[in-house]
């Protein structure tokens, strides 16, 4: 499996595609062998493109019968050592949210892909709304941590999901791709590195030596304190992951009497990680003092506010998330320490990460957010509210 | 959480196959949670039995076990067996991946009649439809056991259950006649009272090249048999009889109940209304296998320039 086929890459160089299609290389660069989908409109020519690319790098792309079938059918792969995702929408994500949150608990690394439409319901099917953000967060029943990434173009659907992958295999927790019915239909030109540096980047799904085979679970090191995260677990191999039964358990799998130890390592392990995990950019907050804070599609419209604004004077700066979950509190903290006002712009009715922003700045900085359904913020929106605040 | 070492009785082992069980080897000790006279030891150990007598490969023959009371099952099936537990009803569609994902790999499925034919009905037809590899057992107590009772899509008309108190009245649904419609190439069914038939399906089984479905008809006495009468399912006996409160009275009324399948050809379907018809009904070895399928169109889209 671990054998590197050269259809796997794609040639070196500028290739115009689709944010689904960039999405579906990035992820065979990062080694994908095994992809379990349903369709669903606007995430079905990820399906589409996989069909055709899988069989050729010598993985398996599978239609389920449904999204349930589709997610337990990743997670089996994974299981069995075989780098694994899916991509579906809202409608299919609530659906499968239930396994998601067994992975979380056996600590099954998987990379999900979701591309998001309009709801609650079936919605607009082939509008953009960002409003899956609060259930990837807390998708499934029980407590876990997730990893979200949002990306804002077609190049960072492919390098972000090579990112994605490293960050399941690392924290073995359910890594999500934040796209966009837009952003996964739009077409644009995406610079593929040589192959060599991809594989630079790409972590190997590998066994541990077999002296570490015992501890398969993340546990906290008594000595340093910190959470030991061990490599996925193989089936097939004298690595297996054991006596599943879903409960809380100790670094061996087995049930353990002390939940709160196996609570504390399944939420911690990505908590005190949050270094290594929050990607975040900045753009012109050395001296802002209107700090502009989004993610995904939005942030495309506030550069472009932004540069506007500065020429007419205004001191405005963004603060973009690339990693939307986990929160990074102390960095955003830090950000808008002096800030006279935030502005979410948010590709929702809610504002999920306004809320967020909320919480971590107790609500001492006026927070104006911009919600929009179904179409783009559109940079005089947003011009509109800068000049709003700044008055 | 439970301290299982606590739970055992305190005796030697008898059973050959003992050691090789997991709480066996663990304890020495023939270690199960199930009930008195529940069925589910015959069917762990039988298994465990096959598994030492036929050598199989732990590292090729995974179980992928689905929720029910056979979960349990996880302390007395073979000990070098690797062994997942999937959520309830998926079992047939982490089997999958794990097949595809390793076209070596001969995954054994445990499920139940609540798992394979309420919750997962979709799962179990697509995997019998595509033909994948692997073993797939029905264990089939005619109730939801482990949530203390209720009806299930098995349960026999007119039996009572703690969700139909008054009697059933749905129609039940057959299993081996959903995999045959289904696709499946090997199709049969047993009961435990049987356990040398339920030894030859599984070797045999093991040997098939594609879906091998096994329904497995075994005793439920703390919820389904203390709730009904040993007159159930015998014609003009209605109310008649007395309750099935032990192991034997369950193991006697299935054998009463158990039809061979060229026996029941000659029957009206009045007649096999709340009867198990016992044997092999399909097996068809010419059928192409999805894996084998799929590893052809590998091969022709790696060479394809």
């Amino acid at each position: 499996m671990s054998k590197i086929n050269s259809k796997r890459f794609l040639s070196p160089g500028k290739h115009l595609m689709m944010g689904n299609v960039a999405m579906s290389e990035g992820a065979l660069s990062a080694g994908l062998n095994y992809f379990g989908g349903y369709p669903i409109t606007p995430s079905t020519e990820v399906i589409e493109h996989l069909a055709v690319r899988m069989p050729q790098v010598g993985g398996v792309c599978m239609q389920m019968e449904d999204e349930l079938a589709s997610i337990n059918s990743v997670i089996g792969a994974s299981l069995v050592g075989a780098k694994s995702m899916t991509a579906t929408s809202g409608p299919g994500l609530s659906l499968m949210v239930e396994t998601i949150s067994m992975a979380a608990n056996l600590e099954v690394p998987f990379v999900f892909c979701d591309v998001q439409r309009n709801g609650p319901g079936t919605g607009f099917v082939t509008e953009p709304h960002h409003n899956d953000i609060g259930l990837v967060r807390f998708s499934g029943n029980g407590e876990f941590q997730v990893i979200a990434l949002a990306p804002m173009s077609c190049q960072e659907l492919f390098d972000l999901t090579i990112t994605a992958f490293n960050f399941a295999e690392l924290y073995r927790c359910p890594v999500f791709i934040l796209s966009d019915a837009y952003l996964g239909h739009l077409h644009e030109v995406v610079t593929i590195p040589p192959k060599e540096k991809i594989l630079d980047r790409v972590i190997q799904r590998e066994l541990p030596p077999p002296d570490e085979y015992i501890k398969k679970f993340t546990y906290k090191d008594d000595n340093t304190g910190k959470y030991v995260i061990p490599k996925p677990p193989q089936m097939g191999t004298d690595y297996c992951p054991g006596l599943l039964l879903h409960q809380p358990h100790n670094y061996e799998g087995l049930p353990t009497p002390k939940p709160m130890q196996f609570m504390e390592a399944i939420m911690d392990k990505i908590n005190k990680n949050k270094d290594k995990i929050c990607i975040t950019e900045s753009y012109k907050l050395k001296d802002a003092d209107i700090i502009i804070i989004a993610y995904g599609l939005p942030v495309r419209a506030s550069y472009r506010a932004v540069d506007i604004a500065r020429k007419e004077g205004f001191k405005v700066g963004i603060f973009r998330l690339v990693t939307v979950w986990p929160f990074p509190d102390e960095e955003v903290m830090d950000v808008v320490k002096d800030a006279k006002a935030i502005i979410v712009p948010e590709l929702n009715y809610t504002g999920y990460i306004a809320e967020q922003v909320e919480r971590v700045t107790k609500l001492e900085i006026p927070i104006i957010k911009i919600p929009k359904v179904c179409e783009f913020h559109h940079p005089d929106d947003i011009l509109k509210v800068i000049k709003e605040v700044a008055k | 959480m439970s301290d299982i070492g606590r739970m055992l009785p305190n005796e030697k082992p008898e059973h050959p196959y003992v050691p090789f069980s997991y709480a066996g080897s663990m304890f020495g000790n023939f270690a199960t949670r199930f009930c008195s006279g529940c069925g589910y030891g015959i069917i762990g150990h039988l298994f465990t039995k096959i598994f030492e007598d036929e050598k199989l490969d732990p590292h090729l023959f995974p179980t992928i076990i689905g929720i029910g009371c056979y979960s349990q099952l996880l302390l007395i099936v073979h000990t070098k067996s690797q062994k997942i537990l999937a959520l309830h009803g998926r079992a047939p569609a982490l089997a999958t991946g794990i097949k595809m994902a390793n076209p070596n790999m001969k995954p054994i499925i445990f499920s139940g009649d609540g798992d394979c034919l309420g919750i997962g009905g979709n799962h179990f037809i697509h995997l019998c439809r595509r033909n994948l590899d692997c073993v797939i057992f029905i264990f089939n107590n005619s109730i939801y056991a482990m949530t203390g009772g209720q009806g299930a899509p098995t349960t026999l008309f007119g039996a009572q259950s703690t969700t139909t108190p008054y009697k059933m009245f749905e129609n039940r649904s057959d299993g081996v006649e959903l995999a045959v419609a289904a696709g499946a190439t090997y199709v049969a069914r047993t009961t435990v009272a049987h356990p040398r038939t339920f030894m030859k399906y599984f070797k045999k089984a093991l040997n098939h090249k594609g879906t091998s479905v096994i329904e497995v008809i075994t005793p439920c006495v703390t919820y389904f048999g203390r709730k009904n009468l040993d007159s159930l399912g015998a014609e003009n006996r209605e109310g008649e009889g007395e309750k099935m409160d032990t192991g034997q009275k369950m193991i006697d009324w299935i054998k009463q109940n158990t039809i061979r399948r060229n026996q029941a050809k000659l029957m009206t379907e009045d007649q096999l209304l709340n009867k198990y018809v016992i044997g092999e009904f399909r097996y068809q070895t010419d059928k192409p296998e999805y894996s084998d399928e799929y590893n052809k169109i590998q091969k022709f889209a790696m060479e394809e320039k």
